[in-house]
């Protein structure tokens, strides 16, 4: 099992950022499809996702959200931190198979609160698929 | 600024981070008379107060907090 790094705190500044690089499989999506009950063909049929104007099965969103808590969970703020909300908007889909990076940016820490706030970006292709916001609370 | 005025100030945020205009602000109330009152809900408040009010508090300063008076208190000798 990889290692979360951890980042206390005081040691969190606004600016600091990192990136998770990551491309979904069609195995994923199929395990993901099974473990969430969504077997809607836009996300699994290539020839059905074509038919609604898509240039091939769309990757769930929630799998870009999976890229986002691992940005959080093992490397900004790691270890100490969890979550208390996120907000994604996705703009324009994401492919099986196409090579995507998940960004997140220290926006405000709160030292009063432990809170911290995180602007998150995925892109692909150097495109903008997602923009939004998490908040996470950094234990003491 | 009065303590009047923070109050009225303060009544604004408890409504809205609580979603419950109901709520009456007064020295005595604590966590434990708001149900939704609860850790984050907590923490949203104090960043809430820190934006409308223009402060910042240390986490010393927060965690001896007892009750909604002493939270004014707080206020009222930081916004001097």
């Amino acid at each position: 099992m990889q290692q979360a790094q951890v980042l206390t705190l005081g040691e969190l500044a606004p600016g600091m950022q990192t990136v998770v690089d990551f491309t979904v499989t069609a195995q994923q999506m199929q395990q993901f499809a099974e473990l969430s009950g969504d077997f809607n063909p836009l996300h699994l049929d290539d020839a059905f996702a074509r038919g609604k104007g898509f240039e091939a099965a769309v990757v769930y969103g929630a799998l870009m959200v999976a890229k986002v808590s691992q940005l959080i969970g093992m490397r900004l703020p790691g270890r100490d931190s969890v979550w208390a909300s996120l907000a994604l908007d996705f703009r324009k889909p994401l492919y099986v198979g196409q090579a995507a990076q998940v960004e997140g940016v220290v926006a405000e820490v709160s030292e009063s609160t432990g809170m911290v706030a995180l602007k998150l970006t995925v892109r692909a292709a150097g495109k903008v698929l997602a923009k939004g916001s998490a908040e996470v609370v950094v234990g003491r | 600024m009065s303590i009047d005025a923070i109050y009225a100030k303060l009544t604004d945020i408890f409504h809205d981070v609580f979603d419950d205009a109901s709520i009456v602000v007064q020295p005595q109330l604590t966590a434990d008379d708001v149900d939704e009152w609860d850790s984050l809900s907590h923490i949203r408040l104090v960043l809430a107060v820190e934006k409308k009010f223009g402060l910042k508090f240390s986490a010393a300063e927060v965690g001896r907090l007892k009750n909604v008076g002493e939270f004014v208190s707080l206020i009222q000798s930081k916004a001097a």
